[in-house]
Formats: C-alpha cells, sequence, structure tokens
C-alpha cells in the first residue's frame, strides 16, 4: 500500500466521527483529497463523468501563474540591485527576490487558509479548492516593500468580506483578491503609491521609483519621450524589467500565462481577448483626439497594454468565472468594458494612476446585470415552451 | 433527405463498440416485465404470484388510464412480483413453461389498414401492450390519445453512443416499418424519421423511409433534441416520439394479431468488442451480460438509463446494456496527472491530443462544488439551453425562470452532469424540476 495512503488511513479515525480532533475535519479532509481523489460511484445518471475537477480547474491558474511568479521573485531581486547600484546575476537576483516576495506569499497563504478553515469547521463544509489562487493572487498584485501584517489584513477581509460572507467560492460577487488589494489599497496608501515598488531601498538616495503610470511629459515633450527617459521604454515595459507591483511587470509572462488559460479552456478568451479590444480602442481614440501631448491620453495602445497591471489583472482576475458573466455575450461586454473603464480611469482619474483594479471590480458588481440582459434576449428569442 | 445540424454534444470516441454480427440467444429460463423503466407510470397489478398467463395478456395497467396495458412478454407461470423501495411496483417475473402461447387478435393487413378507423387502432395497441411506445413530449409520458400531435419523431438510433446499428435491427424489417409508419400517418400528419449519419451506410432499402439525417454526436438522434432543432412554434412542443424498434413490433403486432417478442441489443464494454444479440423481450441481465465481474456497475445506458442488477430483467423501453468498470482505488495526486487517456470534455488533459478511443469508468471524479459559472455545461447542451442558469432558478423556486429558460426543453441526455467541473447533478436537478412541474399540473 502507499505510504501516503497509510498515514491517512491511520490518523482518520482521529478526525472523524468521536474522534480527538474531529472539529477540524475539514483540515483532514482538505489535507488527504489533496493526494487522494475522492471518487464515488455515480447512482444517478449520466453513470460516466468527465475528469475535469475543480481541484485540477484551479491548479491549472496555478500553472499559468508560474512564469509570473517567477519572473516576479527575479524582477525584485534585480530592482533592488540596481537601486543599490549592484549588478546581480540571476541567481542572486533570485535569491534576493525570494527574501522578499516568498514571505508575503507565505504570509497570504497561512492567513487566508486561517479563515478558510476557521469558516469551513464553524460551517461544517468542505475546504474549497478556490483559495489556491487567490492566495497567490494577491501577492503577486502587492508592492515588494508592502508591511507584512497589511498583507495579513488585507488576505482577511479579501476572503471574509469578499468571499465568505456571501458563502464561500462560487457564490462571492467580487473578486476575492482584488477586493483584498483593493481595501490596501484604500486603507493604507501610503504603501501602495509612491516611492515603494523597489524593496530594500531604504537607505539609499536619489532613485526615482514610481512606476510607468505615475510618469508625465516634462516641459511640452511627450508621454513616450518622458517614459524613455525614465527606463519605461516599450521594450522594457514589455520584457518587465521595471518597477512594479510583483507580478504585473511584465507583459509578456501575463500573456504566456494568459495563453495557457486560454489554451486549458480554464480562462474565457471572450474576456481577455474584449479587453484587449475595449483596451487599444479606447486608448486609440484618446490618442486621436488632440491635446496635451504630455499625458497618459497620448500614450497610444502599445503603453496602455504594456504598463501596469492591465494584462494581469485581464488575464487571471477577470477571468476569475465566478465573479464574471455566465453569459458568451456578457463576457465580450465585460471584457470590453473592462479595457474602456481602464483607459477613462487612467487618463482623465488624477486620483488613481491604475484603473486596472478599479475597472473590474467595477464590473464584477455589473456582471449579474449583464447577465440578466443576456438571459432576458436569449429566452425571448426561444419558441416557449409551458 | 433532409440534414438536421447539431454542432454541440459529446465527441469523445469511447472504446467498446459493438460488433456488426449477430448471436442468438435460446430462451431463458424467465422473463421479467420492468416497471422502473417507464416514466411517470403507476402501476397497478392485474395478477398474483403463481398465476399461469399468455404471452400478451396484461400483468399491469397504469391507474391514470386503466387502457393503457402492459402485457406478458412470455407465456408461463408468475414467479415473482418484485417491489421497489416505497412498495413501488419493481417487475414481474415469469418463469417460462411449456409451448408459446399468444393472446390473438385479429390480423390487419397493409391494404385494410385504411379502413380501420383510428379509435379502432389506438384500443387495439392499448390493449396489446403497444401503445405506450409512443411518448409525448416535453414529460416522455404515454402519449394522450385524445390529442393529435403536429409532429411524431421516430428514432432508428437508440438512447446510447452504442445502441443496436440501425442497419442489423432494420435489415430484414423493412415491410414493417413501412406498415408502422402508415400506422402512424393515421396519427399525425408529419412523421419524421431520423438516423445517425454513421449508420446510413448500413441502412440498404430502409434508407428511403428515412427523412432526415443527424450528425453522430451523442445526443443528435435523441428526438427532444431533434424536436427542438426542428420546430418552429410552439404548438409542436407536445409532438409524440417513438423508437423505431417500437414502430416495428407496432406493425409486427398489428399484421399478425399476436404479441412480438423478439429484441436485439448490445451488451458494451470498454476494450471489448461484442456482437448484437438477438434475445426475447424482457430477457433476464445476468444471461444477457455474460461472466459478471461484481466490481463494475451494469447500466442500460451510459449518459441516461438506470442502473440494474444481475437479477433484474431487461426494460420495454431498453435496447443495451454497458458494463462499466469502477476502478481499484484513489489516484495519488490525480488532480494534476497529465492523463494521457482520461476521457475529458476540456483541454486540460493531455488526451485531448489523441484522437484514440477512451475507456471510461463510472466514478465521479472529483467532489461535488458550488458552481463556479464555468459554462461547460451549456458549451455541451445539444439543446441550447443554459443549465447552470435554469439549475439556479429551480434552486431557488423560481420556477418561472426556468421556464423561460427552457427548462422544459431539456432532452435529458446528462450531458450536463457529465461536463460539470463542480459535479453537481444537474441533470438529476433539471429532471426533478420537470418532473415536478408535470405532477402538478396533471
Amino acid at each position: 500500500m502507499n505510504p501516503i495512503k497509510k498515514i491517512f488511513d491511520l490518523t482518520e479515525p482521529h478526525f472523524t466521527g468521536s474522534g480527538r480532533f474531529a472539529r477540524i475535519e475539514p483540515l483532514f479532509d482538505a489535507a488527504k483529497t489533496v493526494f487522494f481523489f475522492p471518487s464515488p460511484v455515480n447512482r444517478v445518471m449520466p453513470f460516466i463523468r468527465d475528469n475535469l475537477d475543480l481541484k485540477r480547474y484551479m491548479t491549472f491558474v496555478l500553472v499559468a501563474l508560474v512564469p509570473v511568479i517567477l519572473f516576479g521573485i527575479y524582477n525584485t531581486g534585480l530592482q533592488s540591485g540596481i537601486a543599490r547600484g549592484q549588478q546581480l546575476d540571476v541567481v542572486a537576483a533570485i535569491l534576493l527576490g525570494v527574501r522578499y516576495v516568498l514571505p508575503i506569499i507565505v504570509v497570504s497563504y497561512v492567513v487566508g487558509f486561517f479563515w478558510e478553515i476557521l469558516f469551513a469547521v464553524v460551517r461544517k463544509h468542505k475546504i474549497s479548492e478556490g483559495f489556491f489562487v487567490t492566495g497567490m493572487l494577491f501577492p503577486l498584485t502587492l508592492p515588494a516593500t508592502i508591511p507584512l501584517w497589511q498583507v495579513a489584513l488585507g488576505i482577511s477581509f479579501g476572503v471574509v468580506m469578499g468571499k465568505e460572507v456571501f458563502g464561500g467560492t462560487g457564490r462571492n460577487i467580487l473578486n476575492p483578491a482584488l477586493t483584498a488589494r483593493a481595501f490596501i489599497f484604500f486603507s493604507y496608501p501610503v504603501s501602495m503609491s509612491g516611492n515603494v515598488w523597489i524593496a530594500g531601498t531604504n537607505g539609499v538616495d536619489a532613485v526615482s521609483s514610481a512606476t510607468a503610470l505615475a510618469t508625465t511629459g516634462v516641459d511640452g515633450g511627450t508621454i513616450t519621450q518622458a517614459l524613455s527617459q525614465a527606463g519605461f521604454s516599450l521594450t522594457n515595459l514589455f520584457w518587465g524589467f521595471v518597477p512594479g507591483s510583483i507580478g504585473e511587470t511584465s507583459a509578456l509572462c501575463c500573456l504566456l500565462g494568459g495563453a495557457f488559460l486560454v489554451i486549458t479552456r480554464i480562462g474565457n478568451f471572450r474576456i481577455i481577448a474584449g479587453g484587449i479590444i475595449g483596451l487599444v480602442a479606447t486608448s486609440l481614440a484618446f490618442y486621436l483626439v488632440p491635446g496635451n501631448a504630455s499625458t497618459w491620453g497620448h500614450a497610444g495602445p502599445l503603453y496602455h497594454l504594456c504598463a501596469g497591471g492591465f494584462l494581469f489583472g485581464i488575464c487571471f482576475m477577470a477571468t476569475d468565472p465566478v465573479s464574471a458573466p455566465g453569459t458568451n455575450p456578457g463576457r465580450w461586454m465585460f471584457g470590453f468594458l473592462i479595457g474602456f473603464l481602464t483607459v477613462v480611469i487612467r487618463v482623465v482619474n488624477p486620483a488613481f494612476v491604475e484603473g486596472t483594479m478599479l475597472a473590474i471590480l467595477f464590473m464584477n458588481v455589473f456582471s449579474a446585470l449583464l447577465d440578466h440582459g443576456v438571459v432576458k434576449y436569449k429566452s425571448s428569442k426561444r419558441i416557449p415552451n409551458v | 433527405m433532409e440534414k438536421i445540424k447539431i454542432s454541440k454534444g459529446f465527441t469523445t470516441p469511447l472504446a467498446g463498440m459493438p460488433d456488426i454480427g449477430i448471436i442468438e440467444l435460446s430462451d431463458p429460463r424467465t422473463l421479467g416485465l420492468s416497471a422502473m423503466d417507464v416514466p411517470h407510470i403507476r402501476a397497478k397489478l392485474m395478477v398474483k404470484e403463481g398465476d399461469r398467463v399468455q404471452t400478451g395478456a396484461p400483468l399491469f395497467y397504469d391507474k391514470r388510464d386503466k387502457s393503457v396495458q402492459y402485457v406478458s412478454p412470455g407465456t408461463g407461470v408468475i414467479q415473482k412480483i418484485v417491489y421497489g423501495e416505497r412498495r413501488r411496483l419493481h417487475e414481474v417475473v415469469i418463469s417460462l413453461e411449456g409451448a408459446e402461447d399468444f393472446v390473438e387478435f385479429d390480423p390487419i393487413s397493409l391494404s385494410a389498414l385504411g379502413e380501420v378507423s383510428r379509435q379502432v387502432l389506438v384500443e387495439r395497441l392499448k390493449q396489446g401492450g403497444m401503445w405506450q411506445a409512443l411518448r409525448q413530449f416535453p414529460a416522455m409520458d404515454t402519449a394522450d390519445a385524445s390529442h393529435t400531435p403536429s409532429m411524431i419523431i421516430v428514432s432508428l438510433s437508440g438512447n446510447d453512443p452504442f445502441s443496436p446499428d440501425p442497419g442489423v435491427v432494420f435489415e430484414r424489417e423493412q415491410t414493417a416499418l413501412h406498415f408502422g409508419l402508415e400506422v402512424l400517418k393515421r396519427l399525425s400528419d408529419r412523421i419524421v424519421v431520423t438516423v445517425r449519419e454513421g449508420s446510413l451506410e448500413r441502412l440498404g432499402k430502409v434508407k428511403s423511409s428515412v427523412t432526415h439525417t443527424v450528425p453522430d454526436i451523442y445526443p443528435a438522434w435523441n428526438p427532444g433534441a431533434v424536436l427542438y432543432h426542428l420546430k418552429k412554434d410552439s404548438a409542436e412542443n407536445s409532438s409524440w416520439c417513438i423508437a423505431a424498434d417500437h414502430l416495428v413490433m407496432m406493425a409486427r403486432f398489428l399484421m399478425t394479431g399476436r404479441y412480438p417478442t423478439q429484441k436485439i441489443i448490445t451488451v458494451t464494454r470498454g476494450r471489448e468488442h461484442r456482437p448484437h444479440i438477438l434475445t426475447r423481450q424482457g430477457a433476464p441481465v445476468k444471461a444477457l451480460i455474460g461472466d459478471f465481474i461484481d466490481r463494475s456497475l451494469i447500466t442500460t445506458g451510459r449518459f441516461n438509463g438506470r442502473i440494474v442488477e444481475p437479477d433484474d430483467h431487461l426494460g420495454f423501453f431498453e435496447n443495451t446494456l454497458n458494463l462499466i468498470d469502477t476502478p481499484d482505488g484513489e489516484e495519488l495526486l490525480g488532480f494534476i496527472r497529465p492523463g494521457k487517456a482520461k476521457a475529458t470534455v476540456s483541454k486540460t488533459f493531455l488526451s485531448c491530443l489523441f484522437p484514440e478511443p477512451k475507456e471510461v469508468d463510472c466514478t465521479r471524479h472529483g467532489e461535488v462544488r458550488a458552481c463556479i459559472n464555468c459554462s461547460y455545461c451549456e458549451k455541451i447542451c445539444p439543446n441550447d439551453l443554459m443549465p447552470n442558469f435554469i439549475m439556479k432558478a429551480l434552486l431557488s423556486d423560481e420556477i418561472e425562470n426556468a421556464l423561460e429558460c427552457g427548462l422544459l426543453d431539456c432532452c435529458q441526455c446528462g450531458l450536463c452532469s457529465y461536463a460539470c467541473p463542480s459535479k453537481i447533478e444537474l441533470a438529476q436537478i433539471l429532471r426533478h424540476g420537470m418532473d415536478a412541474l408535470y405532477k402538478d399540473k396533471q
């Protein structure tokens, strides 16, 4: 017999029935089902079932995040090294990056799982695998300099208020990871704006570490000139060698992850495509309006795509099936409006330089309305059968 | 011959395709008349254990319409009356004895068919135990004889991907099929005869009777799916349907005046290519499946049907048995394995790159979770329903919403439950919703 199976079989009596630890049975159950799929025989039709289940579904989002995570760790180390005036090689940069990023991820998972387990135990339901994704997405949207207690507070808010009060995974209205980030963003703005995007710069002078989106043209110069002077050339933005949130800097890695999600059909391509179309169309419209060339309104679609967290948001956050619409036309509109709102917030609203988070949360609220409209329209086309 | 275009459905090739050959089984010792495969029936027994019955003698009737009789498939003594849960009649078992003795009716020839009134025809079919072969949409209840349906759909292919091949079944039955279609023409103005494109070639002369072909995607040949794609207005919602093998039985019954007892069935199992079996109506499952391994599940359809025990008998509506394996144990880290041979409609297993037939088993492959709106059910539903929205409407008792979303267009193919990664019993929830509504209206 498999030794892991043996361990579970031996310890099971303590966690079930009248065992000593029966109260935390969900925890045992979650650990066991990670290793061994529960697979009861079907007693109602259909008697055969697809092999895909929610564990695999959610795991695939984590797989899609691998390039983003790895690059995020490397870039954190790299940027920190540059700020200190050191030329770090790949290994050194990764090691330095791990020092900053790993604690954030660990805190996010530990605190988040605490709340998940608490709710599962109290409600006596299963621990949902949805948190695997939330717990990883949230840290990737934060700057590496974030204090760990804020990470803990943020993920607590995201899990409890963004998800559990609605009944858990599948019943939430907002994306929990973004809810968590929004909480930090509005509660502790100092940790989320200004010179916070490069880790380990305490005591280092003369480092400009705002993000690309905070840049504006100076002395009548265009925004694109100002961006390349500040080191935010289009190539840099695309590859991701710029300061920013841990996971958002590399457009390439986000696109790789997004492509993986689309190919495996875990993420819906309509949301991603709709979002990119919305962003490109809106930024083009702003680009064509004559006016002050030094603002982000004149940055053009490519800069809008590659700078900031748009691609990260549209590939990993907006495609969260629970908070996105459940109908295909709804998904197109949802994506398009996220792209549209992202540009509008970036260009028109001077208070928030990054619009993606707000755009997605705003559209999350409206996704039920989009669905309602689509369902009504589809029903009206149906031959009535009552 | 028109083509009906249905693009959504189950396309994964499955292992276990039956052979085209036929073997004939000798008469079994017992026959059974099951009440479990008849939807909505409230059976009332007319016999008791120890009674002698002839072939074609009524054994029970439907309490809701006493004229609809269910008749004995053989001559012998009632050996056992089996009840299921809540004293529901499960089946009546007859032990065969001596020579076959039929309840005789006057035969009707094809030329005389025109002179028989519709009422006489209906009465004859009801007495002979053949009327219930006609089912009425949307609840699939026994056809209401007082109603003239705007369409009768005849399906030459059964309810399973591996139901008996129409070419094999109807090779010698062209006259009977023709006769049967003439009978149906007395009941409705529009007769639709459908067959899978893949079965068309072997069909021979029967081909001329076919009016519509459907693609080889399960459940395109399901009458419910055919109706959904053909109907133009809501009057057609209460159309009727009948399986072609029942139509042939109906014709044989009218032509000879005797209850037809033969039936061709398939028994399928992954890896094996078993031939079709010519046997009797109501044959015992044990005799049909051959060597039986107790670890597998025996069902009368992979997606749609019921579980049968080896001691049961095949029902009137059933013509296929599936032996579905139960795998040995739980797989270590199953959720992240590449899965080279796993059947799936998703693109998350390597198997989607390999077209060869997949073996399936009868386990659930995961735990029940809340619906995450992934739309796998919508992507596979042949009738363009959104089962996830209907399910939510039903669970919150919004029956009007569910109806508006097309609840009654569901053809109960079971594909939504098959595809759901949250392992929600969508098909069952929809079916319960439909049944509750139907019961309420009666």
